[in-house]
């Protein structure tokens, strides 16, 4: 019943840039989709996931992302279209298989959707995932709105096929996670037959074996298949050029950044001084369609996100035609005119076009500035907290006061998920250190390590379930396997909750809703030979003795906290408790409490009233999950049971 | 694509609130809204931690024109419609100017650190008259209040919806959506939300409950 | 006495090495918390003036405040404090022969009081392992089960507080002197309160040269032998000069020198041997293994040993002079170790410029301690 697949070719519908990806997928005939959830890529495969029953689709949330390339390569060895989107770092996680698979080429359609996320808006770091496409000697392609979204994920299957090549399409958080009206097209009616040639001669593409040796033969066709894509790319008419034939300026663009700058223009009534070179098929450039541009005016001010890469690149064509076309000058980021950090947006550039032209721009009249800045700062911020009811601030209670009473400097190593923030103080800052998927434990593993060099604090790291499988576990058998001493707290809360509850191995349920072995983090942490131990962390007595005890034992343990999130579809809306401060009871500032529940333990389902100087439960937002009664230092929160 | 003549084109609205508070399916659902009437429409989201208590925007470019950028520059509402006192007066900060208008929901959500009792949040009378100061026009409405009368406190933003609808600024009418929520919803749902929209045009149309 | 907050607390006494472990600042609060002989506070608070603060003996303790309230009179450095009567003692016929320490007295006289109805309920500690714990004990037949000593400092008036909280307002406790001083600090209402209500009834004090370190021991012993064979330890009066580890069936000797460098420095900095500010004070006696040193403070006290005397629980002797010149002896060197060392390190008597201390005496009186 999804729009992706009823709605009317030749009709707009408002579509995320996520899903017009997957609509542009499917008009391409795709078949088989495999990623790993990360904002902002997750709804590619979500919303692929809803249709494939009706498209004969196959869709997997894979174990990692390296594994969902490596899933959608058999597929396109196979001779379908196969696509797999993830989140910026993904591509870090898997390029490995990715130098080998530009080598080796592809057969039919193969697609990497990296999902960019400047600014960080949802991730730790804003890597840059085009840097991947000139490593890896692949085509790179960058829609600048929501139709492109579609149309370049459709023509990039063509590409990719033509070229036995993947095609990288490279999105951001501002065009994934914004939406816009997209004009559907046709879709195929395509019952492809899978097969594998491999028995024809070794160097064939389409019948012999698919590998990267030999590698200067393969590193040659590889060029030859990029060559090739230039002579397309010259031609693409997703490169377009809007303003003036002779202008004072051009701004070259790609991606969210076209929208800033169209709206930079239009805000400084530019249009009839400066043209919008908003190109789309961003690497390799095309020559003849750079010199075309580059001929027209002096002036260039490249507009992109994060670094400055399509700067870089068309200084290297200008200067190779210097001789033809004269010396130009390129404005962008490494001038300083744009920031080399962080992500643009319409103020940006509108502010740095405006001083390109000698004009200003004032947003809002500045009394109205002064005004509102007065009052804005009566509006305190909002910090990130984890929710109401969430198990993690009860596990990380436990995991601080445990580390604290034990006394030795214990820290924890942090990771992805969630439980990210419990580097704040709504986790109570007990991780310290944060990197990569799996990084916690592996990092673990190394402290662990460290005694002989008298290093004697406990170390602990946490892991989320679905982080276990995707990258934890090789860190975790380094751990068995070296006798590393530490305790993995494995924050088990039955799905892969950041992003949204996609489903992992460990669970009974398949992206497309149908039942699959599940696999047992408990029987694959014990069949390793670490000690384990399980509990819940709403239970915080039981859950701080059998840390205790844990911490008392060399070599690995596992503690799995399992305790399924307040947002899981299974639990949204139960309360499982009714939950009251009896104000007589409640010590509130005085010494014996302080204001531990509203002060330390935060729930943001508890409020402190200055006024009466007591807590208070705000019905609307505790979700009854009862912990704040079991830390209460004077038993003023009462509990009942909900029936 | 429409004949349809904006009072601004693009006429931008901002959808501001908390996380939790439904504040992206309410900016989806006018979206659907405006594009059935052939509207091109453009929605850019901004969120600090979408489900963990962050300020939570969604931006609506809608315009009878092409594709407008996912954020609105600074300064450049039209509507601000705020399902948080405190994150309505931050918008305007940023996005307001002397001619926004702004609806705003009277419940106030508290930031972990005014539960942390560090700073206070300000008296919601002088929330109000600082909206007022910074917009054109504002409205007030105990919109979770209702909702909450009504069954669920998240009806809220569907309450603004139909306030919004009432105000007669956009092309939003009844059929669309109707037609705009059976996306999400089907059954006894649709009916509930059908009679918080309607409780919203009553709302706006008496400047309060 | 000046009473300050936990930050204050922290900086002074946990942050400088100072904290013996008494428990008497653990579950007041939920920041303060014990865990294997260490007390650490897992999240700031910051209420001014706490009783953490108040109560802690590691703090300023006005030993001149605590002397007029408790006994009326200015402290005056004598070595085993004020005191009516030194005796001989060791449990009566009425108590159940278990394996006590010495003489049994204080297991007699704690199950005496609670028969008797004096107190309602006892603070005792016990060990698992070699790790002790405190635990509030509200039946006589359960005294038993915590005979003699373990020489380690011990998280004790914990069980105090949790027992104040459960509601108890007769409470016997059996610790250390600077349990006893938090005790005692505790009685003179330090923070003011409204309505207050001494909880303590009956101070038993033990005679304490020092503590060992909890988890200092515990690392020591266990690379040498299997800490959960202790049965019992004994560290004989001088000249014996080590620690006595009962394993059930063999004992191993310690020499103390090899023990003494796991010895808290807070203890050295401590003037108290024979827990002066208790109603009752208990020791070995010198020379005789089974039988104990009985030193009588209060009226409370006094009581208490007459009764338990008259009922059999309790048997006394005279105590020979020759004994109480090395007790005195013993008690003054203490006291003047522990004056000597925090005069040196600026612990005595919070100066002019602030800098806080962890006892204030008269300057009088800390000169005749020292001559
Ligand atoms: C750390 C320490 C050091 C001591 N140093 C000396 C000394 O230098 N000279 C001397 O004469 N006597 C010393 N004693 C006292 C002596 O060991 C006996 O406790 C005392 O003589 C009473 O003997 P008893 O047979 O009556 O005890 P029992 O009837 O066996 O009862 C022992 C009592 O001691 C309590 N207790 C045991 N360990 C601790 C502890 N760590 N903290 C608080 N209470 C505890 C128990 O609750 C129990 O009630 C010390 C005791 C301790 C705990
Ligand atoms: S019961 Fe307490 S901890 Fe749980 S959600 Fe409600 S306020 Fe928060
Ligand atoms: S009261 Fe006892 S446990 Fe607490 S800080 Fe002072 S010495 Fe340490
Ligand atoms: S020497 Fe003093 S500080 Fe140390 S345990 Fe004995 S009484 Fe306490």
């Amino acid at each position: 019943m999804s729009i992706l697949t009823n709605g009317e070719p030749g009709k707009r519908y408002l579509l995320m840039g996520n899903e017009a990806i997957a609509r542009g997928a499917l008009e391409a005939g795709v078949s088989v989709c495999a990623g790993y959830p990360g904002t902002p890529s997750s709804e590619i495969i979500e919303s692929l996931s809803k249709v494939a029953g009706n498209r004969n689709l196959y869709v997997e949330w894979s174990t990692n992302e390296k594994v969902s390339m490596e899933v959608a390569a058999a597929a396109s060895f196979a001779g379908l279209r196969a696509m797999c989107p993830m989140k910026q770092n993904g591509v870090n996680v898997g390029s490995d298989f990715l130098l080998h698979l530009a080598l080796s080429g592809t057969r039919g359609g193969m697609v990497i959707v990296p999902c960019d996320d400047p600014g960080a808006l949802s991730s730790i770091n804003e890597g840059e995932s085009r840097q991947f496409a000139r490593l890896l000697e692949v085509p790179l392609l960058e829609p600048g709105d929501f139709q492109e979204a579609k149309g370049i994920t459709r023509w990039a299957f063509e590409l990719s096929e033509e070229l036995h090549s993947m095609v990288f399409v490279r999105s951001v958080t501002r065009l994934s996670h914004a939406s816009g009206n997209v004009e559907f097209g046709e879709l195929p009616q395509v019952n492809p037959k899978a097969g594998f040639k491999h028995d024809g001669f070794i160097l064939d593409e389409m019948e012999g074996i698919i590998t990267s040796a030999p590698v200067d033969y393969k590193h040659g066709l590889q060029h030859a298949k990029l060559k090739k894509a230039v002579e397309r790319f010259e031609n693409s008419p997703f490169n377009t050029y809007q303003g003036p034939e002779h202008p004072e300026l051009i701004l070259v663009t790609s991606s969210a950044c076209n929208f800033y700058c169209r709206e930079a223009i239009g805000l400084l009534d530019a249009g009839d001084r400066v043209g919008l070179l908003k190109l789309a098929t961003t690497w390799p450039l095309p020559p003849k369609l750079i010199e075309k541009y580059l001929s027209m005016t002096d002036r260039f001010f490249v507009v992109e996100e994060v670094i400055p890469f399509t700067e870089e690149n068309l200084k290297i064509l200008a200067q190779e035609m210097a001789p033809r076309i004269g010396i130009k000058t390129i404005m962008g980021k490494r001038d300083g005119k744009l920031p080399m950090v962080g992500e643009l947006n319409p103020d940006i550039v509108t502010q740095a076009l405006a001083g390109l032209l000698g004009l200003e721009y004032k947003p809002q009249p500045d009394d109205y500035v002064q005004r509102s800045r007065e009052i804005v700062t009566r509006a305190p911020n909002r910090e990130l907290t984890f929710c109401p009811g969430c198990p993690h601030r009860a596990s990380f209670w436990t995991i601080n006061n445990v580390l604290k009473m034990d006394n030795r400097q214990g820290f924890v190593c942090g990771d992805i998920g969630c439980y990210t923030l419990s580097t704040l103080p709504t986790g109570f800052s007990a991780s310290k250190t944060l990197h990569a998927m799996g990084s916690g434990t592996g990092v673990a593993s190394g402290f662990g390590k460290l005694k002989q060099f008298g290093m004697d604090q406990p170390v602990l790291s946490v892991c989320g379930d679905s982080t276990f499988f995707a990258s934890a576990l090789p860190a975790l058998f380094n751990a068995v396997h070296n006798q590393s001493d530490i305790t993995m707290v494995l924050l088990d809360n039955s799905g892969t909750a950041m992003t949204g509850f996609q489903t992992h191995p460990g669970l009974k349920t398949g992206a497309m809703g149908q039942e699959v072995p599940a696999i047992s983090i408990e029987a694959v942490c014990r069949s390793i030979g670490a000690k384990v131990k399980i509990s819940d962390p709403f239970d915080i007595e039981s859950t701080r003795n059998a840390l205790f005890e844990l911490l008392e034992e060399n070599g690995v343990n596992v503690l799995i906290l399992k305790q399924i999130c307040t947002l899981s579809p299974e639990k949204k809306a139960k309360k499982k408790f009714e939950v009251r401060v009896m104000a007589e009871k409640c010590l509130g500032e005085s010494c014996g409490c302080g204001r531990l529940c509203t002060r330390i333990f935060r729930c943001p389902g508890l409020i402190w009233n200055k006024d009466k100087g007591k807590a208070e439960i705000n019905d609307v937002i505790c979700i009854g999950c009862g912990v704040c009664g079991s830390i209460c230092p004077n038993a003023a929160i009462e509990k009942k049971e909900v029936a | 694509m429409t004949n349809i003549q904006l009072s601004q084109d693009p006429y931008n609205l901002i959808i501001a609130g908390v996380g939790g508070q439904g504040n992206v399916l309410a900016s989806r659902v006018v979206g659907n809204m405006l594009s059935r009437k052939g509207l091109t429409v453009t929605i850019g989201e901004t969120f600090g931690g979408t489900q963990r208590g962050g300020s939570v925007m969604s931006h609506l470019r809608i315009s009878s024109g092409s594709a407008f950028s996912p954020l609105i520059p600074r300064g450049k509402a039209d509507m601000i419609i705020g399902l948080e006192p405190t994150d309505t007066l931050r918008v305007l900060g940023t996005y307001g100017n002397p001619d926004v208008k702004t609806i705003c929901n009277m419940r106030p959500i508290h930031p972990v650190q005014v539960i942390s009792g560090e700073p206070s949040y300000p008296d919601l009378e002088d929330a109000k008259n600082w909206i007022r100061e910074l917009s054109r026009d504002a409205w007030f409405l105990d919109a979770t209040d209702v909702a909450m009368e009504m069954g669920a406190a998240i009806l809220g933003n569907i309450i603004l919806i139909g306030a919004l609808a009432g105000l007669n600024e956009l092309p939003l009418d009844r059929e669309d959506f109707e037609n705009a929520i059976g996306l999400t919803f089907s059954g006894e749902k649709v009916q509930v939300n059908l009679a918080a929209y309607d409780k919203g045009i009553e709302m706006i149309a008496r400047n309060g409950r | 006495m000046q009473v300050y907050g936990s930050k204050e607390l922290v900086e002074d006494v946990l942050n400088k090495d100072l904290c013996i472990g008494c428990g008497a600042c653990v579950d007041l609060c939920p920041y303060f918390k014990t865990y294997k002989g260490k007390t650490a506070m897992i999240f700031p608070c910051t209420v001014q003036q706490g009783r953490c603060h108040a109560y802690c003996p590691k703090t300023e303790s006005d030993l001149t405040e605590l002397s007029m309230s408790l006994f009326g009179k200015p402290y005056d450095g004598s070595p085993m404090g004020h005191h009516e009567k030194i005796l001989i003692a060791r449990a009566g016929d009425k108590v159940h022969p278990a394996p006590f320490q010495a003489g049994g007295a204080v297991s007699a006289l704690v199950t005496f009081a609670m028969k008797n109805g004096m107190v309602d309920a006892a603070v005792l500690t016990g060990r698992t392992g070699l790790i002790p714990y405190a635990e509030l004990v509200t039946e006589s037949e359960s005294v038993a089960r915590f005979t003699t000593s373990k020489y380690m400092a011990a998280p004790t008036l914990s069980a105090f507080n949790q027992g104040v909280k459960q509601g108890f307002q007769k409470i016997g406790v059996v610790g250390t002197p600077c349990q006893m001083t938090a005790l005692a600090q505790m009685s003179i209402n330090p923070l003011h309160t409204e309505n207050f209500k001494d909880s303590v009834a009956l101070k038993i004090g033990l005679f304490c040269t020092w503590a060992l370190d909890t988890r200092k021991l515990a690392a020591y012993l266990s690379s040498r032998l299997d800490i959960t064979g202790i049965k019992a330890m004994d560290i004989p009066p001088p000249p014996a000069e080590i620690l006595v580890l009962d394993m059930g069936g063999k004992t191993i000797e310690i020499p103390l020198s090899e023990i003494r460098p796991l010895v808290p420095r807070t203890c050295l900095l401590c003037p108290d041997m024979t827990s002066e500010w208790a109603d009752v004070s208990v020791g070995v006696l010198e020379g005789e293994p089974k039988f104990n040193t009985l030193i009588i403070r209060t009226r409370t006290g006094q009581d208490l040993v007459d009764k338990a005397v008259a009922q059999g629980f309790l048997t006394i002797r005279e105590m020979p002079a020759v004994n109480l010149d090395h007790l005195s002896a013993a008690a003054s060197n203490k006291k003047k170790r522990a004056l000597a060392g925090a005069m040196e390190e600026g612990l005595l008597n919070t100066a002019e410029n602030g800098k806080r201390a962890m006892m204030r005496i008269e300057k009088a009186v800390v000169e005749r301690i020292l001559a």
